[in-house]
């Protein structure tokens, strides 16, 4: 009896026409193969082979950046190092990597005590051990956790107020040292053609750290509580959204407050940001360009100037943790020539070596002297405990006051809730 | 006036040209028809006008109409640029469209097919499986999708930005539909022939249906080119952007050409706009037979 | 094989002839049939399970646990998430955003694409030219509209259009996308998605005007209906109904999941972030709470099937396509 015959239609040729249909939807599968033009992070392990690493940056501004890195990933002799430039939102990019298995071996970041939680990057005393001290107290400290080194300081960028000397003085005024002094000389330096102050096209957010440490606050406190909830941080927000409502500050720019392009094209007379863009605006300005620190908000409390950057990490998902710890050191604690190249000579930065800034001579005449010292005198660092989820809450209560005009007492309320929360999360 | 409109045979809705304001009402008409062609037409003439532009065009304080010189270099230059992966973009968003759209329709076709000719027990719950699918938002299921997929290690792939969106239920579900309709006659003068499904899958439906298909590749084609959501969550790394990743991460890069970014998003536009030019004519019918877009 | 048993052979139906063939092929096809059938719907099916069951499940699984920086659910927190995202403030405004974008982009794009298609379906001279004019921007991506719309045309500073225009009839420049009070980004947000779609609305418009026979319009005016608004109310609006239904419940779906143009025009701001932008933020972005992120993607689903339900049980649910 014939169990189950074929359709009578299913001849020789059907047949072939079907396995050549999967054979179609195989090859399809096939060609689509993984071609990321990386080398595989997996592999290469033992057995005298070259590991393969690969390095994640973010896109630097400046033209040559690209260039340099790829330099120095090249010249590494004991590694196949291949660099991922990262455009666009580089934390999201990343986070999204560390949680992938396609992540990072080596990467740039900002250290923040998720990372540690989640086990995402190891430790690096054993080989910050013999130069810990050249690199400054609050790099270090930022980078820290539980006594564990977790980061290697690449460049420090300070963050801080650059304005056209020339404009100032044609209004007559004297570079502000309080909040209230920015304003009034924001407004009055405002014309139909110029506007006071570009702060970023949210209307300010970048500023709301460097408010809250130029009256005295600070995000978390050393006992790891909310450190942004008295009434003179309120004051200070405060004063954020009376510089947004004088409309004296630029929005709806092309670029944002990172980019120097507003001041350099003239439609700024000052403009918050960092020191990196400094060779940049020297070229289009000359020496036209002073610079002050964040104002203080009045006599009892001092400027501040974030002393941020970016900082090397080793994943903890790498399948070459070795290979990769040992990049890392060559890269970023012996080869100091290419340290400098790096801080030096494309946009300004600050050794994080002690070593290194001492002979920078770049950094030692002009506008970017000025800012050194400013940082020296007035910078403060992250604090490794404040998580983005902390960031995120401090954000929208910083859009609710700057934008809404909202009381800056509740939406503290409401932020450190969210604080409140994550700190429990965190340390039970 | 009416009347004589009716009297050229096209059935059209009375509606407007009936106003009782007549020859004003249809000055007006065409008044507000100039205007909204205006309207349309000016991003067009935005991205012309910038992707030929020095950046001093573009940001000069009062409005430069168009170029005096036009900037062909623009065009090397964005190739040049070693921070836009503009050639690589490019080429993964036609492989993404090409071999995408080949696959979807084949999926699609050949499920649809199935379930509307096959006779099979369990088709009718299978075919409600398809559908409910449809009712899960797509957009809602990426993040969870990201998750399979990079657990497949297929992010920063062509694999990972082709093969989840290979299985269109919705497109399954059109083509069970359209089979529904096809005439039996055809294929039962095939499977008298001795044809089984296969053959008169391959041979007798598709050649008949090539209207319906064509319509739907044009629209899936334009769907795939032009998505971005998934691709900005799988593309990790620039060698696997497509088009749409790589203009919209320029907008958020440190700094901004603008006349370059222009030139980007003109030779985005080409391929579709070529589609549009030639397959305009089975858009529009498979607009009109599917109601909606992907 | 020649016993008369209930399978009939080959032998059988050479000699019963046409009424036995059906049966014998239907027998013979239902094993077939099976292999047929999964040879055909078996990949799309299985695509289907891996690409869009399985995430949904595995979704559905990791809201249920705490979820940072990972994938793999460790900490089980029950109902936890959803409580957390019910109350998140953010979460909250995400959905009245997308409730304002909604009220904005459903009534305009359905009266301007219905205008639209009155005007073009009434021309005589260059009708394609009309149709391919409005119809073309669909061939832009969102990204492609969101980069003209921010960078060319509503930027803040003095080259964009906008403010040129502005500029010309003596008043200061406006920082659309930037401005909360008034709230002007809306302009830009809304005017970009109706250059794009109103084209192909239009289309599913003139199809559904050209369906109207032309006795009714006769037999209307022979009963003495005024023209104009009238005969547009009583008899054409009725007779688009299959098609208003369809152009509704699609737009209101499509808004539902606006992602692209707030994402590429104004980016991750807490005053008008719709919901996906909200929830790629928190998932995918640098907090990477994958836990909230999957409880929320969850709700959101629900609250778009129910809408849709409760649109279709209020309009009617056209057959698609009409």
């Amino acid at each position: 009896m014939p169990a189950h015959v074929p359709n009578a239609g299913l001849s020789r040729r059907d047949l072939l026409k079907r396995t050549g249909g999967l054979a179609a939807l195989a090859a399809l599968t096939a060609a689509c193969g993984g071609n990321t033009g990386r080398p595989s992070s997996s592999g290469g392990g033992g057995g005298g082979a070259k590991a393969n690493l690969s390095q994640w940056y973010h896109q630097y501004g400046e033209t040559g950046t690209q260039q340099a890195a790829q330099r120095y990933a090249k010249a590494y002799p004991d590694a196949n190092v291949a660099v991922q430039w990262t455009p666009g939102d580089y934390d999201a990019k990343l986070a999204s990597g560390l949680l992938s298995s396609k992540g990072p071996d080596v990467f740039e970041g900002h250290f923040n005590i998720a990372m540690v939680k989640s086990n995402q990057v190891v430790p690096l005393d054993d080989i910050m051990a013999d130069v810990k001290d050249d690199f400054q107290p609050g790099d270090l400290a930022t980078n820290t956790l539980d006594g564990k080194i977790y980061g290697i300081r690449m460049i420090i960028d300070p963050q801080v107020i650059y304005y056209r000397k020339s404009l100032l003085d044609k209004a007559g005024i004297k570079p502000p040292e309080t909040i209230d002094d920015l304003i009034s000389a924001a407004k009055e330096l405002t014309t139909n053609k110029v506007k006071g102050i570009f702060v970023g096209n949210d209307g300010g957010n970048v500023m709301g750290g460097p408010a809250l440490y130029s009256s005295g606050g600070e995000y978390l406190t050393k006992d790891n509580k909310p450190g942004f909830t008295d009434a003179r941080a309120a004051q200070a927000f405060g004063k954020l959204h009376e510089l947004y409502a004088s409309k004296s500050i630029l929005l709806g720019a092309p670029t944002d407050w990172w980019d120097p392009t507003a001041i350099n094209q003239g439609l700024v007379a000052m403009q918050f940001i960092g020191m990196w863009a400094v060779p940049g605006m020297q070229k289009a300005l000359g020496d036209d360009i002073g610079v002050i620190p964040f104002p203080k908000l009045d006599a009892q409390a001092q400027p501040a100037v974030y002393s941020g950057g970016w900082t090397q990490f080793v994943s903890a998902k790498s399948p070459n943790i070795d290979a990769a710890k040992k990049f890392v050191k060559w890269l970023w604690i012996d080869k100091s020539d290419y340290q400098e190249d790096w801080s030096l000579n494309y946009g300004f930065h600050i050794p994080p070596r002690k070593s290194l800034a001492a002979k920078a001579s770049k950094l030692q005449s002009g506008v970017a002297a000025d800012t050194v010292k400013l940082t020296q005198d007035h910078g403060y660092t992250d604090n490794p405990a404040w998580t983005p989820k902390m960031n995120t809450a401090f954000g929208d209560m910083l859009t609710n006051v700057i934008k809404k005009g909202a009381d800056p007492a509740a939406e503290i309320a409401k932020a450190e809730k969210t604080v409140n929360a994550e700190l429990s999360r965190l340390f039970g | 006036m009416a009347v004589s409109e009716r009297t050229t045979g096209t059935p059209q809705p009375i509606g407007f040209s009936r106003s009782p304001w007549g020859r004003i009402g249809m000055v007006l008409r065409w008044i507000a028809l100039f205007i909204a062609v205006v309207l349309f037409l000016l991003p067009f003439y935005l991205i012309l006008r910038n992707a030929l532009s020095t950046e001093a065009d573009i940001t000069a304080p009062s409005w430069t109409l168009f170029p005096n010189h036009l900037q062909w270099g623009n065009i090397s230059e964005l190739f040049n640029d070693t921070q836009v992966p503009m050639a690589r973009a490019l080429y993964n968003s036609a492989v993404v469209g090409v071999l995408g759209t080949a696959g979807q329709l084949l999926l699609a076709s050949m499920a649809g097919y199935g379930l509307a000719r096959i006779p099979y027990r369990h088709a009718d719950k299978i075919f409600y499986a398809i559908v409910a699918t449809l009712m899960i938002p797509a957009a809602v299921t990426f993040i969870p999708s990201f998750i399979v997929v990079s657990s497949l290690g297929w992010v920063s792939s062509l694999r990972g930005l082709i093969i989840p969106t290979l299985f269109s239920g919705f497109a399954a579900f059109l083509f069970r539909q359209y089979f529904l309709g096809f005439p039996k006659e055809l294929e039962e003068a095939a499977r008298v022939d001795g044809a089984g499904h296969f053959g008169v899958f391959w041979r007798i439906v598709v050649p008949n249906s090539l209207p319906f298909f064509a319509a739907l590749a044009a629209i899936t084609f334009i769907g795939n080119w032009n998505s971005f959501l998934w691709p900005l969550v799988i593309g990790q790394d620039s060698s696997s952007w497509t088009i749409q990743v790589a203009m919209s991460t320029f907008v958020t890069a440190q700094t901004i050409n603008i006349h370059e970014l222009f030139m980007a998003v003109a030779v985005s536009i080409v391929p579709l706009v070529l589609i549009f030019a030639f397959l305009q004519r089975y858009l529009i019918q498979g607009v009109t037979q599917s109601g909606i877009k992907d | 094989m020649s016993a008369p048993t209930k399978t009939p052979s080959a032998a059988d139906s050479v000699t019963t002839g046409e009424r036995r063939r059906p049966r014998r092929r239907r027998q013979k096809g239902i094993a077939g049939n099976t292999l047929w059938f999964w040879v055909f719907v078996g990949p799309f099916v299985l695509g289907l399970l891996v690409f869009s069951y399985l995430p949904i499940i595995w979704s559905l699984i990791l809201s249920f646990f705490e979820a940072y920086n990972t994938a793999t659910p460790s900490k089980f927190v029950g109902l936890q998430n959803y409580v957390d995202m019910l109350k998140d403030h953010n979460f909250i405004s995400s959905l009245g955003t997308f409730t304002i974008f909604a009220v904005f982009i459903v009534p305009l794009t359905f009266a301007l694409s219905l205008a639209l298609a009155l005007l073009v379906n009434q021309v005589k001279i260059a009708r394609a030219f009309f149709r391919s004019v409005f119809f073309l921007p669909t061939a832009c991506s969102y990204v492609v509209a969101s980069l003209i719309w921010r960078l060319s045309i509503f930027n803040g500073v003095r080259f964009g259009l906008a403010n040129t225009v502005l500029g010309w009839l003596g008043i200061d420049n406006i920082a659309w996308l930037s401005t909360v009070s008034p709230p002007w980004y809306w302009l830009p947000l809304v005017t970009v998605r109706l250059w794009l779609q109103l084209g192909f609305y239009m289309i599913l418009f003139i199809a559904g005007l050209q369906r109207i026979s032309p006795t009714l319009y006769e037999a209307a005016y022979v009963d003495g209906a005024k023209p104009g608004w009238q005969v547009f109310r009583y008899i054409t609006l009725p007779q688009l109904r299959a098609t208003s239904v369809a152009v509704l419940i699609l737009n209101l779906i499509a808004a539902y999941q606006a992602f692209d143009e707030f994402y590429n025009l104004i980016g991750n701001v807490n005053y008008a972030r719709p919901p996906l932008v909200y929830l790629y933020s928190i998932s995918l972005g640098s907090i990477q709470d994958l836990g909230h992120g999957s409880a929320g993607a969850l709700i959101l689903a629900v609250i778009i099937m129910i809408v849709t339900l409760l649109q279709g049980r209020i309009l009617g649910f056209g057959r698609a396509g009409d």
